[in-house]
């Protein structure tokens, strides 16, 4: 890959979904942080008794699929799962998210704690947006309907996602272009894959339990 | 019941994360990516390898001065190496560019070329009235002392850079995974005594 001006901005970051320390600018820090606070203490108001094990489960499978590499090119990039946490846990993704990542940032020294905030943000925001694009065409009938729902929901979550990264290091005067062009390149087999995974997950979920998709809806 | 039931399915979603991981371990291709560098003499030394200990073959290396000049760049060979001659005194920033957004960075600080350089300067000062002692010079032996020194170390310092990057373990993934059932158990304990209450 022929290095431009905007591959310096991926330096310290060893993969990409990440946003390692040292790459932003205190505000953006600060906005991510403060914006991050804001969608975890609505999902920890929305968290009762009965939903704690399953943030805890997904919070388990989102920490352990960082690990799971798809290789492309020299390099690879790895899976999110952010998708299938915002389906199941809608507003709960935060908190599961934040959880993940933070244990991410100190084991595995993914990302980083300052920049905590706005890897929540750039996972968790696409997951819940990704609920309420998709989470009712979910419980539709259609069997069709409902699997390409589920496959849109794996997809577009990780796109978004993408595009948040890129705006994120917009503030380190990179191009938004370039970057989202090199991310999504980068991300298109991980979509692909995370469609695949959440279509399953929701297929399986419909026939063996399908309260737990309506759940999220009976609550409000 | 259908807390239980919750839990059963959560448990089977755990199961088949593990099971694709551990299907998954045969990356070859890896995470982070880092570039390690030392000066023997006038040459500064490189080798660039992914987190899984993977060589990262022909990435290329860009070297560039305090102000952030480009000095030089070159790739590296089918080991991970790049070696240079020092072309300036000063700190030197050797970035490594394997592709992919993934990059790592070095800096030789000038102190330790200074340092590496002097022993050079002063063997040349030395050499011409060489000769006439007989024996070796304070110089001489300081020389070769720290030149055998570079030679032993050299296999110690790759297995510090080897140590210091590999990628996440088992027993890391497992605690990880513990801490955030161990924190659903604190979640659950404070749940439960306000429900009582």
């Amino acid at each position: 890959m022929k290095s431009s001006k905007y591959s310096w901005f991926f330096l310290f970051t060893g993969e990409k979904m990440h946003i390692s320390e040292g790459v932003l600018s205190a505000p953006v820090l600060v906005t991510g942080a403060a914006l991050a606070v804001t969608g975890i203490s609505v999902g920890l108001k929305k968290m009762d008794y009965e939903k704690i094990p399953q943030v805890a489960v997904l919070s388990a499978a989102f920490f352990v699929a960082s690990l799971i590499h798809v290789p492309m090119g020299p390099s690879s990039v790895h899976l999110i799962l952010n998708g299938i946490n915002g389906l199941l846990l809608s507003w709960l993704c935060f908190p599961s998210i934040l959880i993940a990542l933070a244990l991410q940032a100190i084991l595995f020294q993914f990302g980083g704690i300052t920049v905590l905030g706005v890897n929540t943000i750039t996972m968790a925001l696409p997951a819940v947006i990704g609920y309420y694009l998709f989470g009712r065409l979910i419980k539709e009938k259609n069997r069709l309907l409902s699997l390409a729902a589920a496959f849109a929901c794996g997809f577009f979550s990780v796109f978004l996602s993408g595009i948040l990264v890129a705006g994120a290091l917009l503030s380190t005067g990179e191009s938004f272009i370039s970057a989202a062009k090199l991310i999504l390149l980068a991300h298109i087999p991980v979509m692909i894959i995370e469609g695949i995974i959440t279509m399953f997950c929701v297929a399986f979920l419909k026939k063996v339990k399908p309260e737990l998709l309506e759940g999220v809806y009976e609550k409000r | 019941m259908k807390k239980g039931n919750n839990i059963r399915f959560s448990f089977i979603i755990l199961f088949l994360t593990s099971i694709i991981l551990t299907g998954s371990n045969v990356p070859a291709l890896a995470h982070k990516v880092i570039i390690f560098a030392w000066v023997e003499g006038d040459t500064v030394f490189t080798e660039s390898k992914f987190s899984g200990g993977k060589k990262a073959i022909n990435a290329r290396v860009e070297i560039f001065d305090k102000d952030g000049k480009k000095l030089l760049e070159g790739k590296t060979d089918n080991k991970g190496e790049f070696s240079f001659k020092i072309p300036k005194l000063t700190d030197l920033r050797i970035v490594l560019n394997a592709g992919m957004g993934h990059k790592a960075k070095w800096t030789v600080p000038e102190s330790e070329i200074r340092e590496a350089g002097n022993i050079l300067e002063k063997k040349s000062a030395v050499e011409p009235s060489g000769p006439t002692t007989v024996g070796l010079s304070k110089e001489e032996v300081k020389k070769i002392i720290e030149d055998s020194l570079d030679k032993k170390l050299r296999p110690i310092v790759r297995m510090i850079t080897e140590s210091k990057n590999t990628k996440p373990s088992l027993t890391e993934i497992i605690g990880g995974i513990g801490y955030i059932f161990g924190l659903m158990g604190v979640a659950l304990y404070f749940k439960n005594r306000r429900k009582k209450r």
